[in-house]
């Protein structure tokens, strides 16, 4: 069979509504995007961590410490099973998971915009857990119906795992909400300082070229401005319940149109910080990872070691 | 690429109870299977509850083809097979003044619901 007919059966099976398997073939356009959206939804999974390891050992409380520390090790977690998803896609192209987190270290990769920002007080601990675990859920709940099958496997436990972030993001920000004023200030700055971030979140409104691409395959179905409407209609309410103010004069919902307006936050700036590794976190966090990946390099070679000599 | 160093690919079977039987949950790599086993649990069961973990090199899994549905194929009605096959069986047993019976009554019957919402037994036809 030829290329041709070959990628219209594939699309046959993709219009279907088929799912996709890592051993089926795929056009390699497809591989690509599916390899480059994974190895950045596993990398920034990772990345995304830090920000909140950083309040593990300054969590207020010994109940606030376990739940963050499971939170962060949820992370990690997710970014195993993702890498592993990646890997196989990777395969055919000659790369494993140490080559996909070189390209992390080697600024190969971009992870997201949120993960490259500070993260000062405990309020920001809790703005995370709330507003950008918020849509990063609404991200990754919209790819549960995604065409590529190993995917959607990883993404309904990850999205399980999600309720609990949630909830925990929440009770943080409820309890900070109900504090002194103090608290409430320091909630409030929180905010102000992660909305922009939270709105380049989702990407640019216009769908680009590599985006229809990826709804023609079905690896996706919404668009990223479907998607940032939907978190302004689930957490504008919310935040405005609790007193809060979002710093964006312009942020009405226009009735008209039926959809929210708002201030645009500066593409051109975080979308520096995310192909230059130039957030004001970037190069720090890189090094954590780097010294992790590098220092440790001896303890998996000599468990590799061990094994093989066992199996001798 | 003669002595490669990377980790090796697991599947992972889980069991949840004593009476269910293992279920695959994913994969993961490790350079051993004692290490699949440990990151198995930390990847795969940071809170469900489970009684028995399996780990297999997925180069030892034997699969069929993912993409032909035809090894799956059903040529035949396959309804005598069924419980839905028989579903005349009510109203045959109806000119009996009886009905069909069904293996989930015996299993409830057998196996009754904890005290409280137990189902009041049914009164027998005289």
């Amino acid at each position: 069979m030829n290329q041709d007919a070959r990628h219209a059966q594939f699309m046959e099976r993709i219009e279907r509504g088929e799912k996709i398997e890592a051993t089926d073939w795929m056009p390699d356009e497809y591989r690509k995007l599916l390899l480059k959206l994974i190895h950045m939804h596993g990398v920034s999974e990772i990345m995304g961590a830090f920000p909140e390891k950083e309040w593990v050992p300054k969590a207020p409380t010994l109940k606030r410490k376990l739940a963050i520390m499971a939170k962060v090790q949820d992370e990690m977690g997710h970014g195993q099973l993702l890498l592993r998803v990646a890997e196989d896609l990777a395969a055919p192209l000659g790369k494993g998971r140490e080559e996909l987190l070189d390209d992390l270290l080697a600024g190969r990769v971009k992870f997201h915009n949120v993960f490259h920002m500070e993260s000062p007080t405990w309020a920001d601990a809790g703005v995370i857990g709330w507003l950008v675990d918020g849509a990063a859920i609404i991200n990754q709940a919209a790819l549960l119906d995604t065409s590529y099958a190993p995917y959607a496997r990883v993404l309904k436990r990850i999205c399980a795992e999600e309720s609990f972030h949630m909830q925990h993001g929440e009770n943080i920000i409820l309890t900070l909400a109900r504090g002194t004023k103090g608290q409430r200030q320091m909630l409030q700055e929180a905010v102000d300082r992660w909305w922009e971030s939270l709105l380049f979140f989702f990407g640019p409104v216009e769908v680009t070229p590599a985006a229809q691409r990826m709804i023609d395959y079905r690896i996706r179905i919404k668009t990223n401005e479907e998607l940032r409407q939907q978190f302004l209609n689930k957490y504008v309410p919310r935040i405005r319940s609790l007193g809060l103010t979002i710093p964006d004069p312009h942020l009405r919902y226009d009735e008209k149109q039926k959809k929210w307006l708002y201030t645009q936050p500066d593409w051109e700036k975080f979308g520096e910080i995310v192909r230059y590794n130039r957030g004001p976190k970037s190069e720090e966090r890189i090094g954590l990872r780097r010294f992790a990946h590098e220092e440790q390099r001896w303890v998996r070679e000599a468990m590799v070691r061990a094994h093989k000599m066992q199996a001798v | 690429m003669a002595d490669r160093r990377e980790y090796e690919v697991f599947e992972v079977f889980v069991r949840k109870k004593k009476t269910d039987a293992h279920v695959h949950v994913g994969s993961l790599n490790a350079p051993s299977p004692d290490i699949a086993l440990t990151t198995a649990r930390e990847n795969f069961l940071r809170r469900e509850n489970a009684v028995n973990l399996w780990v297999v090199p997925r180069g030892e899994i034997h699969e069929t083809p993912c993409d032909e549905g035809d090894w799956f194929a059903r040529e035949l009605d396959r309804k005598y097979r069924e419980v839905s096959g028989y579903s005349e069986n009510g109203r045959l047993w109806k000119t009996y003044r009886e009905r069909a019976l069904y293996l989930e009554e015996i299993v409830q019957d057998l196996h009754p619901p904890s005290q409280g919402n137990r189902p009041r037994p049914r009164r027998e036809r005289t």
